[in-house]
């Protein structure tokens, strides 16, 4: 696995405190204008979010990506293809 | 690979009932449904206003004070923000005495991009006969 989170990202998307289904879909429209190769950092602290749908979306996409559980939250990487 | 298209035909008051809320909140949680479905299958969602429902968009609600509900602008500003296709009859606002200028058209304040458009009710029953799954709320 590509070690996405050294890196530093393209764009950073802070879904702190929104709830399902805000997170992907704010994500998938980050995503949309992100270039090619570009990587988007997600904050976020819905459990469903970062755990199900986030990593669910990126891994039908074939994009690469990365959770990272903090101690309240989630950081979520991912690299558009 | 498909998109199913839905079209939500809200006809509620604001506070009277849960309707248009409810409308509102399938309208934006239909966006997410994809990771659930074959590849490449989308679904679009569009969320319309009429008759008494236009007073959805009224800006500067304050459903708290006078009812003790959260403000449904909100909700309305979040189907904005996800690029939701957002069409209020022109008709029910004029029999309504209502202008643009008394309408809440754009969530420009949480970054939204897509403004809500006013159309003649021709337009949104254009968009009813075009989509797959028309819901009245």
């Amino acid at each position: 696995m590509a070690d996405l989170k050294s890196q530093t990202p393209t764009q950073v998307l802070d879904v702190l405190g929104r709830v399902c289904p805000y997170p992907l879909v704010l994500t998938k429209k980050a995503l949309e204008k992100l270039p090619s190769g570009g990587i988007l950092k997600i904050l976020c602290d819905a459990p469903a979010s970062a755990e199900d749908s986030l990593p669910r979306f990126a891994q039908d996409k074939g994009m690469t990506f990365e959770v990272v559980k903090l101690d309240q939250s989630w950081e979520i990487y991912i690299q558009k293809g | 690979m498909a998109t199913k298209r839905l079209a939500f035909i809200v006809r509620a008051l604001p506070y009277k009932t849960e309707a248009s809320r409810l409308a509102l909140t399938h309208a934006i949680a239909s966006q997410s449904v994809e990771i659930y479905l074959k590849d490449g299958d989308l679904v679009e969602a569009s969320v319309s206003f009429i008759g008494d429902g236009v007073l959805n968009c009224h800006k500067n609600q304050q459903g708290m004070k006078h009812y003790g509900l959260t403000t449904i602008e909100g909700h309305y500003k979040n189907s904005l923000l996800l690029d939701l296709k957002v069409l209020i009859c022109k008709e029910d606002l004029d029999r309504l005495g209502l202008t643009e200028n008394d309408l809440l058209m754009n969530a420009e304040d949480i970054g939204g991009e897509t403004n809500a458009q006013i159309v003649p009710y021709s337009e949104i029953y254009k968009e009813m006969e075009s989509v797959d799954h028309l819901l009245f709320c």
